[in-house]
C-alpha cells in the first residue's frame, strides 16, 4: 500500500586511492558505509561525524554533507577538500583519498 | 501487509501524544488521560514477552521501513509537541482567570471549561510525561541531514534541551563509557543524581564546542551565529507562551514539564549504558551499550533499545537496527525505569547484569577499571 512512496535507487561509483578500489554507492548511503559493506577496510570509530577517523579527501565530483564538517575538521582540512565518509552521500560519481591500512 | 505493518508499528507514541492532547482540551478528569496512558505503558511493557525481532528487510535486501513516511511523522511530530504546550497553556489561562465551570461544544466536542487545582497539576504531570518522550525524535533526528539536525534542536527546545542535539552525537558517541561522556552514568551514580550531572554535563559541552567553532572562524561568541544561544532562544516561544498564559505559574508549570521531560530524557541516559566501560579512544562495540528486547519498548521508543547496534552503525535508520546479542536488563524500559526511582533497589537488580558483563563481555582493560568501582 506504501510501496509509491518508497523512492528509487540511483547508484553512483567512488573510484578510491586512484583505483586501487571501485565500489558503488546507492542514493543516501553514506560513503563509508558502502565501503564497508563492500569489504573495504576504511578507517572508522563512531560512524556519526563525530571523530574525524574516517576523513578523505574528494579528488573529483560532487558530495553531499549531511552535516557540518567544521565541528570535527579545521579550516585547513576542509580547505584541503577533507570530507567525513561517514556523512557523506554522493551526488555523482567520484574519486576520493584515504588512509587505509591493511 | 507486512511493509505496512513494519511502518505503523511505530505509531504508539503518536498516538497517545494526541490522545494526551484530547485529554487536556476535553477537560475534567479527562485531563489525567496523559498519566493514564503512561500507567498503561508501564503495564504493557511489563507484561509483553521480549522478542529477539530482527531488522526488516525484504528477499532483495531493500528495507521494509519507508523513509520518507517515518520522516514525516517524526517532522510532524514537532507540530504534535507544540499542540501539547499549547493545551497546556491554555488550561493555565483558564486557571489563573478563574474560569468558570461550564461546557462548550466546539466541532462537535464537549469542552469542560475551567480547571481545579488539582486537575491543574494532573494537566501538567501529563503534558511534561508526554513533551519528554519527543526525546526519541530529537534523537533520531539529531544523527541526520541538516534540516533533521534542525527539527531535532526544535523539538528538543520544547522542553529546555536543544544542547542535547550536539551533545549527542559529538560527546556521547565519541566518549561513550568513558569518563569524558556525563551521559554515561558510573557504577554507584542515581539517577536523580545522574540527570543533574548528565544534563549539566553536556550543556557545558555545547557551550565550548560552539565556542571553540566560532574561535576557529574569528567569530564574536555573543552572536546569532552562536548555536549554543540559538538553542535557548528556540525555546523562548514557550517561555513567552506560559508567561502571557498565567505569569509566574505559567512559568512554573513549564519548568514543571521541562524538570519532568529532561528527567525521562536522562533516565534514558541512564538505562541505556548504566556501569559499562570503555577504555579511552577505543573502538565502540556492541558490549559497551545496554541492549533491549522488549517488544513494547523496542516499538514504543522507535528502537532506542536497540543500543548496541546503534552505537556500532550510528548512521542506520531505526527501524534497520538489530539484535546484536549485546549486554541485557531482560525487561523493558518502563519496567526498569520503576526500578531506577528506588536506587538500592536498582543497585541490586543491576549487580547480577554487571557481573555477568564484567565476566562475560569486559575485556581486561574494562575489567581492571571495574575493579576500581
Amino acid at each position: 500500500m506504501f510501496k509509491f512512496l518508497k523512492k528509487k535507487n540511483k547508484n553512483f561509483k567512488a573510484i578510491i586511492n586512484s583505483s586501487m578500489y571501485k565500489i558503488d554507492v546507492k542514493s543516501g548511503q553514506n560513503l563509508l558505509s558502502a565501503a564497508l559493506l563492500q569489504g573495504i577496510p576504511w578507517p572508522h570509530k563512531c560512524r556519526v561525524g563525530s571523530c574525524g577517523t574516517c576523513k578523505c579527501i574528494v579528488l573529483k565530483g560532487t558530495i553531499k554533507p549531511e552535516i557540518d564538517f567544521a565541528n570535527v575538521l579545521n579550516a585547513e582540512q576542509l580547505k584541503s577538500g577533507y570530507v567525513l565518509a561517514c556523512k557523506t552521500a554522493l551526488k555523482s560519481d567520484i574519486a576520493v583519498i584515504v588512509k587505509i591500512i591493511k | 501487509m507486512k511493509t505496512l505493518f513494519v511502518n505503523i508499528r511505530y505509531l504508539i507514541v503518536p498516538i497517545m501524544s494526541i490522545g494526551t492532547i484530547y485529554g487536556l482540551i476535553i477537560g475534567g478528569l479527562y485531563i489525567w488521560t496523559g498519566v493514564f496512558l503512561f500507567g498503561l505503558c508501564i503495564i504493557l511493557d511489563t507484561i509483553t514477552k521480549n522478542i529477539h525481532l530482527k531488522a526488516n528487510f525484504d528477499k532483495n535486501g531493500n528495507s521494509d521501513g519507508i523513509k520518507s513516511l517515518q520522516y514525516a511523522i517524526m517532522y510532524l511530530m514537532l507540530f504534535v509537541f507544540i499542540a501539547l504546550q499549547l493545551a497546556l497553556a491554555w488550561r493555565i489561562y483558564q486557571y489563573v482567570n478563574t474560569t468558570a465551570f461550564d461546557t462548550s461544544i466546539i466541532y462537535g466536542l464537549t469542552i469542560q471549561n475551567g480547571i481545579t487545582t488539582i486537575n491543574l497539576i494532573g494537566a501538567v504531570i501529563s503534558a511534561g510525561l508526554w513533551a519528554g518522550i519527543g526525546i526519541i525524535y530529537g534523537h533520531e533526528l539529531s544523527h541526520n541531514k541538516k534540516q533533521g539536525f534542525l527539527m531535532s534542536r526544535l523539538i528538543m527546545s520544547l522542553s529546555g534541551a536543544s544542547h542535547f542535539t550536539y551533545a549527542h552525537v559529538y560527546q556521547h558517541h565519541l566518549h561513550l563509557g568513558n569518563e569524558d561522556d556525563p551521559a554515561t552514568a558510573p557504577r554507584g551514580r542515581n539517577i536523580y543524581m545522574h540527570t543533574w550531572l548528565s544534563h549539566a554535563g553536556q550543556c557545558k559541552f555545547s557551550y565550548d564546542l560552539e565556542k571553540s567553532r566560532l574561535e576557529k572562524q574569528e567569530k564574536p561568541f555573543l552572536s546569532l551565529s552562536n548555536k549554543w544561544i540559538l538553542g535557548y532562544i528556540y525555546s523562548l516561544p514557550s517561555v513567552i507562551l506560559f508567561i502571557w498564559a498565567g505569569g509566574f505559574l505559567g512559568l512554573a508549570a513549564l519548568l514543571t514539564l521541562w524538570i519532568i521531560a529532561n528527567f525521562e530524557l536522562e533516565a534514558l541516559n541512564f538505562m541505556g549504558h548504566y556501569g559499562l566501560i570503555r577504555g579511552k579512544g577505543k573502538n565502540v562495540e556492541h558490549r559497551h551499550s545496554w541492549d533491549n528486547d522488549s517488544v513494547f519498548t523496542d516499538w514504543f521508543f522507535i528502537a532506542i533499545g536497540r543500543q548496541a547496534d546503534h552505537h556500532v552503525r550510528g548512521e542506520t535508520y531505526f527501524w534497520e537496527l538489530d539484535d546484536v546479542k549485546g549486554p541485557n536488563y531482560g525487561i523493558g524500559y518502563f519496567s526498569l525505569f520503576l526500578i531506577t526511582l528506588i536506587p538500592p533497589l536498582f543497585r541490586k537488580y543491576v549487580k547480577k547484569h554487571l557481573d555477568n558483563w564484567d565476566t562475560n563481555f569486559a575485556n581486561d582493560e574494562e575489567k581492571k577499571i571495574a575493579q576500581q568501582f
